[in-house]
């Protein structure tokens, strides 16, 4: 995953951590490696897209996204990224070790996914509405009990299909708050930036301007749902018709196509810089 | 005691005019001062109208607002038709607008719905059309208009052409009780074609930095109609227009009634209904009319503003459009909703939800999109005294003081895009309006108004229910497999059917095998062109066919 980042940017994860980047699927397994690689890759695609002078008029970020998002947005360093993205997966993975994870059902609304949460969700087997991914796609988070329960009422309702996903927290939903907790407090010894551009805000899909919503959300986005399709929405309101997606994937951009076939779409994982270059310059061009 | 003053508002608009003398030449202004003229003689706390509707949008002029001083200009009283370009919301963000009061928010319907929520945005209220344009003349007299003109002279004359909509009832507004009128222009040339505001009730004249925002909005390429609302399409002929006799009539715009205009020449030709049926129309200037109009079905067409493209076929075809002089078509959206409120004999339209009882709405998910003119025209004018056939018709006979009521059809099918059912229980209409504070459910069309409903599965007659109970079933009866749908049976269908109170399409002699493509009268954009004789002219994001 990290073939093309450079030594140095590798070696300054070492400094600031202690966690050295082995970048091997045995490396993999540990889901503190997995968010400081994907970070890191971001980070340098976002290197990238400053050197070729290409900047957003939005940024939107999906979870872990938000920090590559707001360094993207100038509200946060590179530095202080790395810093609060190795401390929030060591608090992820330490608050649920067994028991928990995350679920995502196709083909049910939002609406239809809280009605049957509501009928399983109790204090031994809690499960939460989660990541609102498109109209039809909604994630769910609790105990892996509560959440088999609603995938099969979810069928029972004829849903298009269930997954139990392979995420062994309970993230996006109010299980985290210990994790927002000690991110609060990590989060008050850092400098944040009002950002450079429109930032969509996970917690509640709103377009922010001001540094206090993207701070919030850094703290807080893991014990809200991701609110995607309402961001996309709110991008779309604003005049966006551009997106470019930065690795590793393109799950994003899949979304992206679908709600908005008309729109024009950019994965870097697909594309190397030279040609992204191009062809930004050729669509400002008009 | 002093005398009071009865020039104030003169004397105030004259102290604002005479503010921006150093930058006034004559009526106009630099398109670079644009922003020192607003500075100048918009005022914390105005009442201003910024013109835009669902096609044309005074877009320099929004921009030049957004661009404003937030310590100098704020707190505005924003009334607004359409909230559809980004910093229509942006301005209620940087604090220079406060309150609005609207009609549609369709392209701006997530971000106003937050923004209701979070109290960025303090709603008025949620008008339609001609709410909103009476309301100016009363209770929201604006201080300053901000509309946009095709070509201004010298004098300040303005030529607003095919998409003059309604910047004559804003103007008016201001004009005369001491508001500014200021005027964005694409073009200022030495004589207009013809006058369609005079010169004297501008104030300020700003040449845009490019063209004003224009989309083609009402454009539906018959390629994208299904074999389903091909069906639809002819139940509701034979169903309502010829059973009702109906003469006058709007289309909502959608793929629904795009299939109806396109099989007037062809289905309604085999029916032997031409010359008996809808002769005058209130609707923009759909291209999916040109083979009516071209077969000799259309003879009568008013239209609440323009299409892009259908300029130069309009200007070939004065009989059936209104035509300047200058041969451009003159297009008012307060006439034209004035018509479709009192003058039509029908409404047709669609809609993305209806509950148990027959109301529907437009507002889903937590999107408000507002209403537009649809409520105007989708509802039964009580005030209305004159008499058609097809009025009467609905007359109910139990009554000797009764009288007739306007036919309001809305065309669904029982699922919509998402595969979910448009037939509920409840709208989510129900939802938002908790959500957004408002003091209504934003509901479309009232049940009580609502005289048919035509699925895939057959036409409802709701106006011939004497119950709600009645109502509910005929609705269940022709809801399909919806939950609402289910809860029908064949022995209340029969009933409903045996009443006259339901139709399926073999109650209607329509056969469903013959509902295919080739039944319309035009099958593409291509088509569209020749029976226009070369005259139309599609929008590129049209022109794939090419």
């Amino acid at each position: 995953m990290l073939k093309d980042v450079p030594q140095e940017m590798i070696d300054r994860v070492k400094v600031l951590t202690g966690v050295e980047l082995t970048d091997d699927d045995k490396a993999y397994q540990d889901s503190i490696q997995i968010q400081l690689g994907i970070l890191l890759l971001q980070l340098f695609n976002i290197r990238q897209l400053k050197q070729a002078k290409q900047f957003p008029d939005a940024v939107a970020g999906h979870s872990l996204g938000i920090f590559a998002a707001g360094v993207a947005a100038g509200v946060i360093s590179e530095d202080d990224a790395i810093k609060i993205v190795f401390i929030r997966s060591t608090k992820m993975q330490e608050s649920y070790p067994v028991g928990y994870g995350m679920g995502a059902i196709v083909g049910l609304t939002r609406k239809e996914v809280s009605t049957l949460v509501e009928q399983v969700n109790s204090e031994t087997e809690p499960v939460f509405t989660s990541n609102q991914n498109s109209e039809l796609q909604t994630v769910i988070s609790g105990s892996i009990a509560g959440i088999k329960k609603v995938l099969n009422l979810a069928k029972e309702n004829s849903a298009q299909k269930t997954v139990l996903l392979k995420v062994p927290v309970p993230s996006h939903s109010p299980l985290m708050q210990s994790v927002a907790d000690v991110l609060e407090k990590e989060l008050s010894n850092v400098t944040l930036h009002d950002p450079s551009c429109t930032y969509l805000a996970n917690f509640n899909g709103h377009a922010v301007r001001k540094v206090d919503g993207v701070k919030y959300d850094m703290i807080n986005n893991l014990v809200h749902p991701v609110y995607w399709d309402t961001m996309m929405d709110v991008a779309q309101e604003l005049g966006i018709d551009t997106t470019l997606e930065v690795q590793p994937g393109q799950t994003f951009t899949k979304l992206v196509k679908s709600k908005f076939p008309d729109f024009r779409t950019i994965t870097m994982n697909n594309m190397n810089i030279d040609d992204i270059e191009f062809l930004l310059e050729k669509w400002k061009r008009g | 005691m002093v005398k009071r003053s009865w020039t104030q508002n003169r004397d105030a608009k004259a102290a604002k005019m005479e503010s921006i003398a150093s930058i006034l030449d004559g009526k106009f202004v630099d398109t670079k001062n644009a922003k020192e003229l607003f500075e100048e003689v918009i005022k914390p706390g105005d009442k201003v109208v910024l013109e835009g509707d669902n096609q044309k949008q005074a877009s320099f002029l929004s921009k030049t607002l957004a661009s404003v001083n937030p310590e100098r200009v704020h707190d505005l009283h924003m009334i607004m038709s359409s909230v559809s370009r980004p910093e229509h919301l942006d301005i209620f963000e940087t604090g220079i607008a406060k309150k609005l009061d609207f009609s549609f928010a369709g392209p701006q319907s997530t971000r106003i719905s937050q923004m209701i929520a979070d109290g960025t945005v303090e709603v008025g209220d949620i008008h339609t059309y001609l709410e909103l344009y009476a309301r100016l003349y009363v209770d929201l007299i604006p201080n300053v208009v901000l509309v946009a003109a095709d070509k201004v002279d010298h004098d300040g004359n303005l030529y607003t052409g095919a998409n003059t909509e309604e910047t004559p009832v804003i103007v008016e507004s201001a004009a005369f009780k001491d508001g500014i009128v200021i005027v964005q222009a694409n073009e200022i040339v030495d004589k207009v074609p013809r006058v369609d505001i005079p010169g004297g009730w501008v104030d300020v004249v700003v040449p845009a930095d490019e063209p004003y925002q224009l989309e083609p909005l009402f454009t539906r390429d018959p390629q994208n109609v299904t074999e389903l609302q091909i069906l639809m399409g002819m139940m509701a002929i034979r169903g309502i227009y010829e059973k009702h006799n109906v003469q006058s009539v709007n289309h909502g715009v959608g793929f629904n009634t795009a299939a109806i205009e396109l099989l007037l020449p062809t289905y309604g030709e085999q029916l032997g209904l031409k010359g008996k049926i809808v002769p005058n129309w209130e609707v923009n200037p759909t291209p999916t009319l040109i083979p009516a109009i071209e077969s000799g079905w259309v003879q009568t067409i008013h239209s609440f503003g323009g299409e892009v493209g259908m300029e130069n076929y309009i200007a070939h075809r004065p009989d059936i459009f209104f035509v300047g002089k200058d041969g451009t078509m003159r297009s008012n959206r307060a006439f034209g909703q004035m018509a479709g409120q009192y003058a039509l004999d029908m409404f047709v339209g669609s809609t993305l939800q209806i509950d148990q009882f027959g109301n529907s709405s437009t507002v889903t998910n937590g999107r408000l999109s507002g209403f537009g003119g649809a409520p105007n025209m989708g509802s039964n004018p009580t005030g209305r005294r004159h008499s058609t056939p097809a009025w009467q018709s609905l007359r109910p006979d139990n009554d000797p003081l009764g009288k007739g009521q306007k036919l309001v059809v809305q065309m669904v099918e029982t699922f919509g895009s998402n595969k979910k059912p448009v037939f509920v229980d409840h709208l989510d209409a129900e939802e938002v309006r908790g959500e957004a504070k408002l003091a209504n459910v934003p509901i479309m069309i009232y049940s009580e108004d609502t005289t048919h409903i035509v699925t895939e599965e057959g036409i409802a007659y709701l106006y011939k229910t004497d119950s709600m109970a009645e109502r509910k079933a005929a609705i269940e009866a022709i809801a399909g497999v919806t939950p609402v749908g289910l809860r029908s049976n064949a022995k209340e269908l029969a009933d409903l059917r045996a009443k006259g109170i339901v139709a399926l399409p073999e109650d209607l002699g329509v056969h469903r095998s013959e509902a295919k493509r080739s039944l319309l009268a035009a099958q593409n954009m291509d088509d569209l062109v020749k029976w226009s004789d070369g005259l139309y002219n599609p929008p590129a994001k049209f022109r794939s066919w090419s």
